[in-house]
C-alpha cells in the first residue's frame, strides 16, 4: 500500500524534494518558511508508517527465508529465522506454528509442542496447529493437564471474546440503568434488559477468571527438556513425584530460585528445575 | 533421634545431652505438650504388633571363639527374655540389653535388643532352640538357629576370656571388628554387615576419619551408626559403637571384605621410663596401659591426645554367580519381595491416563528393583514410571519401593494389563516372578486414531487457494504443511483487558454514558419548568373561574376576567407549543378549541366586550353584570375543551 497517495501534502513535499535534486536550488519549506502544523504532522505520520512498513517488509523477507529453509530441509536455519522473528516481537500464530513444525522436524518435540501451544494461545481456532500438536504429543508421549469442567465448557470462546462480551454487556447495562433512573415510567423491557446485561457481564467475567487461571491459562508452561522429574523438594536427590516427558503441560504455582513449584498432570504437584520448562504466554 | 540405654551402664550420647538441655529450658506447658505428643507417639508404637528376630553374628566358628547372638524385639519396649540359654556344648549368657526409639517421618518405632555371648566349648553342629519371649500377655518365639563349631579356626577368633588367645589385643585402648553374617552370597546380593568399634571410655576418642570398609570387588552402602553401649570384654569395660551397612559383591569368586579402617583422636598415656605402679583398673595384672602413673594420679600428670588408626581383620566372602535362566522381567533384584498393585481412576475414557501404583516390599537390593513390566501392552500406552523408596532399616535393604506408572488405554478395556516383577531368591536359589492380580476397570469411548489426525482434517479448514503452501516431502503422513501467510499486524499474548486501547475504548464509552446522563438531566429540568408553568396556569384558571361564578363583579371586571380565563385555557390547551396566554386572541383561542361558527362568534364578542370595557370607558360605574350575561359567558368558557 502506498501511503503517500493518501496525503496530497506529503506528495507535494516529495515532489519538491525531487525538484531540488534536479535543479540544485534548495527550496526551503517546512517550519522555517511557515509550513503549517498540519503539514508537519502529516510528514511525521508518513515517516512513522514508512518505517513501520519497511520493518514489516524486512520481517516478511526473514519469514520467507525461514520458510524456504524449512522447505529445503534446512530445519536449523529455519528455526533460527523463526526464532529471530519471535525475538523481534513479530508474533503471529502462523510464525509459532511454523516454528513448531521446524522443531518437530529436528525431533525436539518439547519445543514443537510449546510453539503449537503458543500458536493456539494467539489463535484459539488454528486447525493446523491443533492437528500437529496432537501428533507431536503422541510422538513425545507428553502428559496433559486435566481440565476442570468449567474450563472445558468455557473454551468455546477466547478470553478476548469474553472480554468484548463483558464490556458490551456492561455498557448496555449502564445505559439501561441511566435510562431507568431518568425515565418517568420504568418500562419492564428496560428492567429485563438491565438484568440480562449484568448477568451476561458477570458470566463473562467469571469465564475470563476461570480461563485465566485454568489449565490453559496464563501460568501454563511446557516441559522442553529431556528426562525431567518432578520432585517433592528443591533438590536433585529428592524423591521423584512424576517423570515428565518433553512437551508435558505443567501449571506454575510459584517460583523459588532455580525451581518452580508446579501443578502436574494426574492432579499431582512437585518441584521442577525452572530451566526445563518455558511459559506458553510470552 | 536415637536414645540407647544399656544394662551395664547408662550411656548418654551427645544428642541426648542436647535433648536434656533443651528440656530443662522449656516451660511446664511445653513439657506437658511434649509429654502428650510422646505418649501419643508411644501409643502408635504400641499399636504395632511386636515381632522378634534372632541373628547370629557368625554361623561357623571354632572352639573357644565367641559368637554374638542378638535377639531383637520390634514393636515393644520391654520383654521377659531368658538370662541364659541352655545348650549342651555352648555357654550362652546374656551380656547386654539395649533399647531403641526411632522417629522416622513421624512413625515412631520402639525396639529392644538382647545381646547374648556364645562360647563354644566343643566342636560339632549345635541347634539353638526357639526361645519364648513374653511381651505383655503374648508370647513370641525366636527362630531356630544352627551354629557349626570347628575344632580349630583359620581366622583369628574373637576371644575375650582370660587364658585363651584374644581376638583383639586387649591391651589396646581401641579396636574394630567387622561382622559379616554370611560366608557365601550371590553376585549383587545385599549382605548386611556390622562394624563394632570398641574403645576404653577413659580415652575419650573423637573420630577424625569415620570407619570405612576397604577392599575391592564389592559395593557398600553408606555406614549408619546404629547404637552405642557398654560391654565387658575379658573383664575390661569397653564402649562399643556399632555401625551398620550392607555390601553387594560385584563378581563371583572369593571376595575379601575389609579391613575396616578408621582414625580417631584419643587420650593415650604418656610414655615414661619410670617404674609403673599398679593401677586401680589393673587389678588382675592385665598390663593395662592406664596403669601408667599419670592415670593413677590424675592431678600429677596428664595423658596426651594422639591420632590412632583403628583397623579390623578382613573377612572372606564366597560369591556365587546367578543362574542363567533369568526371566525377561528380571532387572537384577535379589532378595525376598512381595508386590501389590492398584489403579486410579478405574473408570476413564479412551486416551485418559490411569495411574497404576505398584508397591514392592521386602528385603534385598532395592537399588536394582525396577518398575514391574507390562506383559501384554496391546492397546495400552505406557509412560515412564516414577519411584519412591521408603526404607525400614538403617542401611536400606528392607523397605518398600512404590512405582507410579501412567497407562493410557488406546481402546476399550475391562482390566488393567498384568504387571510382572522378577527377582532372585538367594535362600531358594531360584528366580521368582510376581504377577499382579487383574484389576477391573471401565474404559469408555472409541479407539483413538491419532495417526489420522492430519488426513481427517475437515475440508473447511483447508487454506484458501490464494495462500501458497510449501509441501514437505520428507514425512508426508505426519505433520501438516508450513503456512506462508503472515498477518500484517503482530499479535499479542496479553489479554485484551490488559491493553491500553481497551481502556481507551472504555473511556469513550464512559464519556458517551456521561453525555447521555447529562442530556437526561437537562431534559428532566426542562420538563420541570413546563410542569411548573402548567401548574401556574391551572391555578390561575381555577382562581378566575371562581371569580366568574361570583355575581358581585362589574361588567368591566367580569369581562376582563372572562377573556383572561379564555386565554389561560387556550394556553393550557396548546400543550407542547407553550403558548403565552398574553398572546392569545379570540381567533387563536377559537382555533385552539376548534370552535364552530356560533361559538366562534360568541368568543369574538366576549373579547370585543372585554376590550370595550377595558379601553373605551363605556359602562364604567358601580353596575353589576346581569345574571343572564354571566350565565352566557360561563357556559361559553366551560364548553371550551
Amino acid at each position: 500500500m502506498n501511503f503517500f497517495t493518501l496525503i496530497p501534502s506529503a506528495v507535494e513535499e516529495s515532489r519538491d524534494a525531487i525538484q531540488e535534486q534536479f535543479h540544485g536550488v534548495p527550496r526551503l519549506h517546512f517550519a522555517s518558511l511557515g509550513v503549517t502544523a498540519n503539514r508537519t504532522l502529516a510528514i511525521l505520520f508518513c515517516l512513522t508508517f514508512g518505517i513501520a512498513s519497511v520493518g514489516f517488509a524486512q520481517s516478511d523477507a526473514e519469514f520467507a527465508k525461514a520458510n524456504q529453509g524449512y522447505a529445503q530441509g534446512r530445519f536449523k536455519e529455519a528455526i533460527d529465522g523463526y526464532e529471530s522473528l519471535v525475538r523481534s516481537g513479530q508474533w503471529s500464530a502462523n510464525v509459532f506454528y511454523d516454528l513448531g513444525n521446524a522443531y518437530f522436524r529436528t525431533n525436539d518435540f518439547g519445543r514443537a509442542i510449546l510453539n503449537y501451544e503458543r500458536a493456539l494461545a494467539l489463535e484459539q481456532h488454528h486447525p493446523e496447529a491443533t492437528a500437529n500438536l496432537q501428533i507431536a504429543r503422541d510422538e513425545a508421549h507428553a502428559l496433559e493437564l486435566q481440565q476442570s469442567w468449567p474450563d472445558r465448557y468455557l473454551r468455546f470462546a477466547s478470553i478476548n471474546q469474553y472480554s468484548i462480551t463483558a464490556v458490551v454487556a456492561f455498557w448496555i447495562g449502564v445505559f439501561c440503568l441511566v435510562t431507568l433512573i431518568f425515565a418517568r415510567r420504568r418500562p419492564a423491557a428496560a428492567i429485563v434488559l438491565l438484568v440480562l446485561a449484568f448477568s451476561t457481564f458477570s458470566g463473562a467475567i467469571f469465564a475470563i477468571w476461570q480461563l485465566d487461571r485454568g489449565a490453559k491459562g496464563r501460568t501454563l508452561a511446557i516441559v522442553t527438556a529431556e528426562n525431567v522429574q518432578a520432585r517433592i523438594a528443591t533438590a536433585d536427590t529428592a524423591n521423584s513425584v512424576l517423570v515428565l516427558p518433553p512437551g508435558s503441560e505443567v501449571k506454575i504455582v510459584s517460583t523459588r530460585g532455580d525451581w518452580i513449584y508446579a501443578a502436574l498432570p494426574n492432579n499431582l504437584r512437585g518441584w521442577i528445575p525452572a530451566k526445563s520448562t518455558q511459559r506458553v504466554r510470552l | 533421634m536415637s536414645i540407647t540405654t544399656g544394662e551395664l551402664g547408662f550411656v548418654m550420647s551427645s544428642e541426648v545431652e542436647t535433648f536434656r538441655e533443651m528440656t530443662s529450658r522449656i516451660s511446664t506447658f511445653q513439657r506437658i505438650v511434649i509429654a502428650i505428643l510422646g505418649v501419643t507417639c508411644l501409643q502408635f508404637a504400641r499399636a504395632d504388633s511386636p515381632s522378634v528376630t534372632a541373628v547370629l553374628s557368625k554361623s561357623q566358628v571354632a572352639v573357644g571363639e565367641e559368637v554374638q547372638l542378638e535377639v531383637r524385639l520390634t514393636g515393644a519396649r520391654s520383654a521377659d527374655a531368658p538370662e541364659q540359654i541352655p545348650v549342651d556344648g555352648l555357654e550362652i549368657h546374656r551380656t547386654g540389653t539395649s533399647q531403641r526409639v526411632e522417629i522416622n517421618n513421624f512413625n515412631l518405632t520402639a525396639s529392644v535388643s538382647y545381646d547374648y555371648t556364645i562360647l563354644p566349648l566343643k566342636e560339632g553342629t549345635f541347634t539353638i532352640p526357639p526361645q519364648i519371649i513374653h511381651v505383655g500377655s503374648s508370647s513370641l518365639r525366636t527362630p531356630t538357629l544352627t551354629l557349626h563349631v570347628a575344632a580349630s579356626s583359620n581366622q583369628p577368633a574373637r576371644q575375650y576370656r582370660r587364658g585363651t588367645q584374644p581376638a583383639f589385643d586387649t591391651g589396646k585402648l581401641v579396636f574394630a571388628e567387622l561382622i559379616v553374617p554370611k560366608k557365601s552370597a550371590f553376585v549383587g546380593e545385599m549382605v548386611p554387615v556390622q562394624i563394632r568399634l570398641a574403645y576404653d571410655p577413659r580415652t575419650h576418642p573423637q573420630l577424625t576419619e569415620p570407619p570405612e570398609i576397604t577392599g575391592q570387588g564389592f559395593t557398600a552402602q553408606k555406614l549408619q551408626q546404629s547404637g552405642e553401649n557398654l560391654e565387658t570384654i575379658n573383664g575390661k569395660t569397653y564402649n562399643i559403637v556399632t555401625f551398620k551397612s550392607a555390601i553387594a559383591a560385584a563378581h563371583s569368586g572369593k571376595v575379601e571384605i575389609g579391613p575396616v579402617k578408621a582414625k580417631a583422636q584419643m587420650v593415650v598415656p604418656r610414655r615414661s621410663s619410670a617404674p609403673r605402679s599398679r593401677s586401680p583398673f589393673d587389678l588382675f595384672d592385665l598390663d593395662d596401659p592406664f596403669s601408667d602413673p599419670f592415670f593413677s594420679n590424675p592431678f600429677s600428670q596428664f595423658g596426651e591426645r594422639r591420632e590412632v588408626e583403628i583397623s579390623s581383620e578382613p573377612v572372606a566372602l564366597d560369591v556365587k554367580p546367578l543362574p542363567q535362566n533369568a526371566p525377561l522381567s528380571f532387572s537384577g533384584a535379589i532378595g525376598n519381595f512381595t508386590m501389590t498393585t492398584d489403579a486410579k481412576p478405574k473408570s476413564v475414557q479412551v486416551g485418559d491416563p490411569i495411574t497404576v501404583t505398584s508397591t514392592i516390599s521386602g528385603r534385598g537390593n532395592f537399588d536394582r528393583v525396577n518398575a514391574p513390566v507390562i506383559e501384554d501392552d496391546h492397546g495400552w500406552h505406557k509412560y515412564p514410571p516414577s519411584s519412591k523408596f521408603k526404607q525400614d532399616d538403617e542401611v536400606g535393604i528392607s523397605g518398600e519401593k512404590t512405582f507410579e506408572t501412567v497407562f493410557s488405554p488406546n481402546e476399550k478395556k475391562q482390566t488393567l494389563p498384568v504387571l510382572a516383577f522378577s527377582y532372585f531368591d538367594p535362600v531358594k536359589e531360584q528366580y521368582v516372578t510376581l504377577r499382579s492380580e487383574p484389576v477391573a476397570i471401565t474404559v469408555q469411548g472409541t479407539a483413538a486414531a491419532t495417526q489420522n489426525v492430519a488426513s481427517s482434517r475437515p475440508a473447511s479448514v483447508a487454506p484458501a487457494p490464494a495462500a501458497p503452501r510449501l509441501a514437505v516431502t520428507t514425512k508426508p503422513a505426519d505433520i501438516l504443511y508450513q503456512l506462508t501467510e503472515r498477518p500484517a499486524a503482530t499479535e499479542s499474548f496479553a489479554p485484551l483487558y490488559t491493553r491500553p486501547v481497551f481502556w481507551i475504548a472504555q473511556l469513550v464509552a464512559l464519556l458517551v454514558v456521561i453525555g447521555f446522563a447529562g442530556w437526561n438531566v437537562h431534559r428532566a429540568k426542562a420538563d420541570n419548568r413546563e410542569a411548573r408553568r402548567i401548574a401556574a396556569l391551572q391555578h390561575e384558571l381555577a382562581e378566575r373561574m371562581r371569580k366568574l361564578h361570583r355575581a358581585d363583579a362589574s361588567p368591566r371586571e367580569y369581562y376582563a376576567e372572562a377573556s383572561r380565563a379564555v386565554r389561560v385555557k387556550a394556553a393550557l390547551a396548546s400543550g407542547n407549543r407553550q403558548v403565552d396566554p398574553n398572546t392569545v386572541d379570540a381567533e387563536t383561542a377559537a382555533d385552539t378549541f376548534d370552535l364552530n361558527g356560533d361559538s366562534r362568534e360568541r368568543l369574538r364578542r366576549l373579547f370585543e366586550q372585554s376590550d370595550e370595557f377595558q379601553y373605551s370607558g363605556v359602562h364604567n360605574g358601580s353596575g353589576k353584570i346581569s345574571s343572564e350575561n354571566r350565565r352566557d359567558v360561563l357556559e361559553l368558557i366551560e364548553n371550551l375543551k
